[in-house]
């Protein structure tokens, strides 16, 4: 299998970069939620610290892949209609922007609510914004959203994986696997 | 020193002018307590919005007496969650303990206008002797400015009990530090 990508085949390091990814979110969303339902303890704070470390993984891990992507070339569009076509664009457009927007959004809103932030216990970095309680409300606020946002573009993100797959018997999500 | 103290505020109560004292009020406008917990070792910048210091030199400017009272419940750490969190129980128990107090009339001199004071700091129920350094300034006749940094140990005042006692995650050792501006009192005759 290539290391690159081709018109027909996404090769292997496009394929790990999108599945790790995936576990990622996978991980991701249920660590945010559970930690914003505790109440203040050591443990909501640890679960913090590995929804914020999470989150600048896929952060780290967005990057290679747009540096990636803007590097080579990519499997063609598969032959269907416009309007799904725009559909699956969208969505993909949607979610780079959504892995950009949520640790963005995350990492202001520690900032503003004066709390410093230790990836994996190990990496400082840096607060992007002063202590300021509108301002972190606002960026909560954002990153509430684009989860939701991100919720509803994975469902169709996933269900039109698995149409091609199942429906359509293409090779869309073969080829995005091994 | 206590005794000269005593005698001195004896002959205040008495209504003699003793000129040899000066008394000292901290200007709220252009004065900080700032403190710092740590989290997972790194700082968390804080400060006490009220608080109010008074010092009294003796005629050589040498400290006699140094009363800091503090407005616990004006501690501002940046954001509203975190003041709310930092008053409950666990933490400072605002409720109860709304008020800290520091007194010394102890004094050493370590020279270069710095000075150790030894008093007392209580604060969320608990009496500890601690000691500050500071250095003082006198600017003017009428202003001068108090300077100081130490750490303090939030586990002897049980700030922090519980689960957070560990000081694994919020460490232990807190800094603290302060820039006060003072004006002399008008003599009170």
């Amino acid at each position: 299998m290539d290391m690159s990508n081709t018109s027909e085949q996404w090769g292997w390091l496009s394929k790990i970069l999108h599945w790790l990814t995936a576990v990622l979110i996978f991980i991701q969303i249920p660590l945010g939620f559970y930690a914003e339902s505790l109440k203040l303890s050591p443990l909501k704070m640890d679960i913090f610290v590995w929804h914020k470390s999470v989150g600048m993984l896929v952060f780290l891990l967005l990057i290679l892949r747009l540096l990636w992507r803007i590097k080579g070339t990519i499997p063609d569009t598969v032959n269907a209609s416009r309007i799904p076509q725009y559909l699956a664009q969208g969505a993909h457009y949607l979610l780079y922007g959504l892995m950009i927007l949520l640790p963005i959004s995350g990492w202001i809103t520690s900032s503003a609510a004066n709390i410093p932030i230790k990836l994996f216990w190990l990496i400082p970095l840096p607060a992007l914004v002063g202590p300021d309680d509108a301002v972190k409300s606002l960026a909560a606020e954002v990153h509430e959203i684009s989860v939701c946002v991100l919720l509803a573009v994975l469902v169709l993100h996933i269900g039109a994986a698995l149409r091609h797959h199942l429906l359509l018997r293409d090779n869309i999500l073969k080829r995005m696997w091994f | 020193m206590k005794t000269i103290s005593y005698a001195a505020a004896l002959l205040c109560l008495l209504g003699f002018p003793v000129a040899s004292a000066t008394d000292w009020q901290s200007d709220p406008a252009n004065s900080h307590l700032n403190f710092a917990p740590s989290y997972e070792g790194m700082p968390i910048n804080g400060a006490f919005k009220e608080f109010s210091t008074s010092y009294q030199t003796d005629s050589q400017g040498q400290p006699n007496r140094l009363i800091v009272n503090i407005a616990i419940t004006s501690a501002d750490m940046g954001n509203s969650d975190l003041n709310e969190a930092i008053g409950a129980i666990d933490w400072f128990n605002i409720s109860d303990f709304p008020e800290a107090q520091f007194i010394s009339e102890e004094f050493s001199d370590s020279g270069k206008e710095t000075f150790l004071a030894r008093g007392t700091l209580q604060l969320k129920g608990f009496k500890k002797i601690v000691t500050v350094p500071f250095r003082w300034q006198v600017l003017s006749d009428s202003s001068a400015s108090m300077t100081g940094e130490l750490v303090l140990s939030r586990s002897d005042f049980s700030i922090g009990s519980g689960e957070w006692a560990s000081g694994e995650q919020i460490g232990v050792a807190v800094k603290v530090w302060f820039d006060v501006a003072f004006t002399t009192k008008k003599p009170n005759l």
